[in-house]
């Protein structure tokens, strides 16, 4: 199964009281999602992202065109039994207790009853409820909510979660929790389908990203491909004397470059977690949430048929062809102070090209074009990719490979 | 069936955590032992407690059932207004397996309040006797009248329609029949059961001097040496000054009179005066009765009447004897309420799969209230019937058919009147109420709600 998520020219217009269509909410979208890959559905409000994720549940049904989902329907209990859902808003009974709450949808997966008990207290646990385990979720603040919401995405080690807008209500420590999350789970072999419009979230943890607006995908593509400014380079450095300064300026001005040196500031996020981990350490009572680090031991506890699936991920992980990046990684950059050194732009951008020149075919022109046939959604990256390195436009002679690889798939 | 299961314990939660709920329970619990000691009845001991079984029984019917109308449309409209329905429909669960949890839920709910209510009413029952200080004679009279369950014998309608052509062609005949009857079917038809009418009647009248029998041929007592129950009213064409009718009764095997003329089984005379109008019960030994089950019943208008004397069609006359205890008969009656509220479930969930909690609740509320009064309304529509016979036979039959019918009986009437409520009828009432009107609607549910559009936007 490449896909874990595949939609072709799937179609919701909703229609007023007399049955008059009125809406196009998603337009002939042909939206693609590989396995084990983060992928982030970007758009403003109302572009459709929340109604393609609904279609894909089968809590809608849509209007014209198909979605699979871990190569079925969604609606099928064979399949959601490895999905994991967290909506918009966490629908939540507002009379259960945190801990009845997940007791309720770990019920709904049949775990017997050993297991749900583990499970669930290593979910409060992670998701920093434990001390509020009891109280009911209708005296939660919006971020607590949140965090049960995510809890109950996680309680049958899903294979395929899909979260929407993950981060809103939460606090600081609590995104930058759920971003940690996501990236692990991404490297125990989950696919992660993430639809949000802030931003910072999405760039930090995902893969690929498609922009809507809508209903229709306007662009898509690896999320380090589409940001990259080519035609800049950054140097960090440890702290540099005056002189060294000047030196540098020099070499810049024989190389005809201009140049803007400054000392770089902390990120707000990190200087709040600062704090707040200070606080904790001094451990300050809170009736709030507590923040922990880590996954639950049974997410990453894996049965035999577990780790046989997850071997051949980290196959299909290690062959995949552009520049994917490991878990670990993507955590250190996450985590990465601004005084640690990146890896320098050249040697990535040589690396992707390189790549891309050898085993991937050039691109298909996306941007701008109604094409009706589905496309891959990586050279469609490349394409913007390339307008942003000023290469060429689409290489017609291509094409036939494209359309041979799109039948094998 | 796990997560069926999961789905009712969170529906009995949530159901038992409405404000409604709460009420309606803290209602009952606090009116329950205050009707018990408040109400009186007629002022004696019996009454007292038909009144109380009666009232409290009605009551805690009326509440469950407004209970469990309320419940059961919000757990499933408030599911799917506040999204909940998101989270749960995306899990391992079919939809129809979600709407039977909910309806698993509600019939717990149902059950266990049902359970507790009528327990409190039958202790309060049991004990009001005790609690009331009663003497002997008034315990003898709640023992036969009360705490039993008797079979009624009503004697069968005699065939009058070889009576009612020969009236009939009689009058055709003579000319005396009133101007266009003979040429209108309907109105032929409305004629023949006048005449019907009048005389079965005259053949339960007797004039003075006259003497009226009634056969019984099933007659099967479980104990001979129990008593029978001989329960009357009677009508009169002329008032008595002191409203006081005189009577003779013959009760027994009259056949071995006739026969060989050598009393086996006793035949027992009764002289009477009673009022008019009122229902009386006459007493009599169990041993009257012949081994074949046959019993016959004969009154005599004593000449010292100067009226005729007759005897209401419908609840003229009917003989009574102890079939079962009260006990049975109470759980029976509580079974029929159980009955009515599993329909009531599935009618709410019906109309909660595919409507707002408002409206939902506005159909059942009516439906409810027209199954209270279906008598009334099948009465109605079947007088109206015979004017628009055609148009009416095939649109509003078929859907008053559908209407499950609470007042027939009502939940205390067999109660109230010591009266067997059989297996044979609760066995009917729930096949015609739970398989034919309830097991439709929760199959319609479940078929709306699993095709239904749930996160549906009207734009």
């Amino acid at each position: 199964m490449e896909y874990a998520i595949e939609t072709l020219f799937l179609t919701k217009v909703f229609s007023d009281w007399w049955g008059r269509n009125r809406v196009v909410a998603v337009d002939g979208l042909n939206l693609k999602v590989r396995t084990n890959e983060v992928f982030g559905l970007l758009g403003p409000n109302g572009s459709g992202k929340t109604t393609t994720l609904k279609v894909l549940l089968g809590l809608l049904h849509p209007t014209k065109g198909r979605s699979l989902v871990l190569g079925g329907d969604a609606t099928d209990p064979q399949i959601n039994r490895k999905i994991g859902f967290l909506p918009e808003e966490s629908y939540l009974y507002r009379y259960l207790t945190a801990r009845e709450t997940l007791d309720f949808y770990g019920r709904l997966f049949k775990l017997p009853p050993k297991v749900r008990k583990l499970r669930i207290e290593a979910l409060l646990d992670m998701v920093g409820l434990k001390a509020v385990a009891n109280r009911t979720v209708g005296t939660f603040s919006k971020g607590m909510a949140r965090r049960i919401g995510l809890a109950q995405a996680l309680i049958n080690d899903p294979d395929l979660l899909i979260l929407d807008e993950p981060t809103t209500g939460l606090d600081p420590i609590g995104t930058r929790q759920i971003k940690d999350l996501i990236i692990e789970l991404a490297g125990r072999g989950k696919t992660i389908l993430l639809c949000s419009h802030l931003l910072a979230d999405v760039e930090d943890v995902c893969d690929r990203i498609a922009i809507l607006y809508g209903g229709k995908i306007q662009t898509e593509g690896a999320v380090d491909d589409l940001l990259r400014h080519s035609d800049k380079t950054e140097i960090t450095t440890g702290r540099l004397n005056a002189q060294a300064i000047e030196k540098i300026k020099r070499v810049l001005a024989d190389e005809h470059a201009e140049c803007m040196i400054d000392s770089p500031k902390t990120k707000l996020e990190t200087f709040f977690i600062d704090i707040v981990a200070e606080a904790q350490r001094e451990a300050m009572p809170t009736s709030g949430a507590v923040s922990k680090t880590g996954l639950s031991e049974f997410l990453s506890a894996k049965s035999d048929e577990q780790s046989r699936r997850e071997a051949i991920l980290d196959q299909l992980v290690s062959n995949k062809p552009s520049g994917e990046k490991t878990a670990d990684t993507r955590t250190q950059q996450v985590r990465a102070q601004p005084t640690q050194a990146p890896s320098t732009d050249e040697d990535l951008l040589r690396k992707l090209t390189e790549e891309t020149g050898s085993a991937e075919p050039k691109h298909v022109s996306q941007l701008a074009q109604d094409k009706p046939e589905p496309v891959k959604p990586d050279r469609a990256a490349e394409n913007v990719l390339d307008e942003l390195t000023g290469r060429s436009g689409p290489d017609k002679s291509q094409k036939p490979d494209i359309q041979q690889e799109e039948n094998n798939a | 069936m796990r997560s069926i299961w999961a789905v009712a314990r969170n529906t009995i939660k949530q159901a038992l955590r409405l404000k409604i709920a709460a009420v309606f329970i803290v209602l009952l619990l606090v009116l329950l032992p205050v009707m018990g000691l408040k109400m009186t009845g007629d002022g004696t001991l019996k009454g007292h407690l038909q009144a109380f079984v009666s009232y409290s029984l009605s009551l805690t019917a009326l509440l469950l059932s407004l209970l469990t109308i309320f419940a059961a449309t919000y757990t499933l409209t408030g599911d799917v207004k506040d999204k909940q329905v998101y989270t749960i429909l995306t899990k391992p669960i079919r939809r129809y397996e979600f709407v039977m949890g909910k309806f698993l839920g509600i019939v717990i709910i149902d059950a266990g309040l049902l359970l507790l209510f009528s327990a409190i009413i039958y202790g309060i029952t049991i004990s009001l006797p005790t609690f009331k200080k009663a003497d002997s004679k008034e315990l003898a009279q709640v023992r036969n009248e009360f705490f039993t369950a008797r079979t009624s014998l009503k004697p069968e309608k005699p065939d009058v329609s070889s009576d009612v052509d020969s009236a009939y062609n009689k009058l055709k005949d003579s000319g005396e029949l009133p101007a266009g009857v003979d040429e209108h079917p309907v109105a032929r038809r409305n004629y023949k059961k006048e005449l019907a009418q009048r005389i079965s009647q005259r053949k339960r009248a007797a004039a003075v001097g006259e003497e009226l029998v009634w056969q019984f041929d099933n007659v099967r007592p479980e104990d001979p040496n129990q008593d029978l129950f001989v329960r009357f009213k009677y009508n009169v064409a002329v008032n008595p000054p002191d409203m006081e009718v005189y009577s003779r009764w013959f009760i027994g095997d009259d056949r071995q009179i006739q026969t060989t003329g050598i009393i086996e089984t006793p035949i027992y005379t009764v002289e009477r005066k009673d009022f008019v109008g009122t229902f009386h019960e006459i007493e009599i030994p169990a041993d009257a009765v012949a081994s074949d089950g046959y019993l016959m019943l004969a009154f005599q208008n004593v000449p010292l009447n100067n009226t005729v004397v007759f005897f209401p069609s419908e609840d003229g006359l009917e003989l009574l004897y102890k079939a079962d205890t009260f006990t049975a008969n109470f759980s029976r009656a509580v079974l029929l309420i159980f009955i009515r509220l599993v329909f009531l479930a599935a009618l709410a969930l019906f109309a909660g799969s595919f409507l707002s909690f408002p409206v939902a609740i506005l159909l059942c509320l009516a439906v409810f209230a027209m199954a209270n009064m279906s008598g009334f309304i099948n009465e109605s529509f079947d007088s109206l019937g015979n004017n628009i016979s055609r148009v009416y036979y095939y649109s509003f039959k078929p859907l008053i058919g559908l209407l499950p019918r609470f007042d027939q009986p009502g939940v205390s009437k067999y109660l109230v009147l010591a009266r067997m409520f059989s297996w044979s009828q609760v066995a009917k009432l729930g096949t015609s109420t739970l398989l034919l009107k309830a097991l439709p609607l929760a199959i319609l549910s479940l078929i709306i709600f699993s095709y239904r559009e749930i996160a549906k936007v009207i734009v």
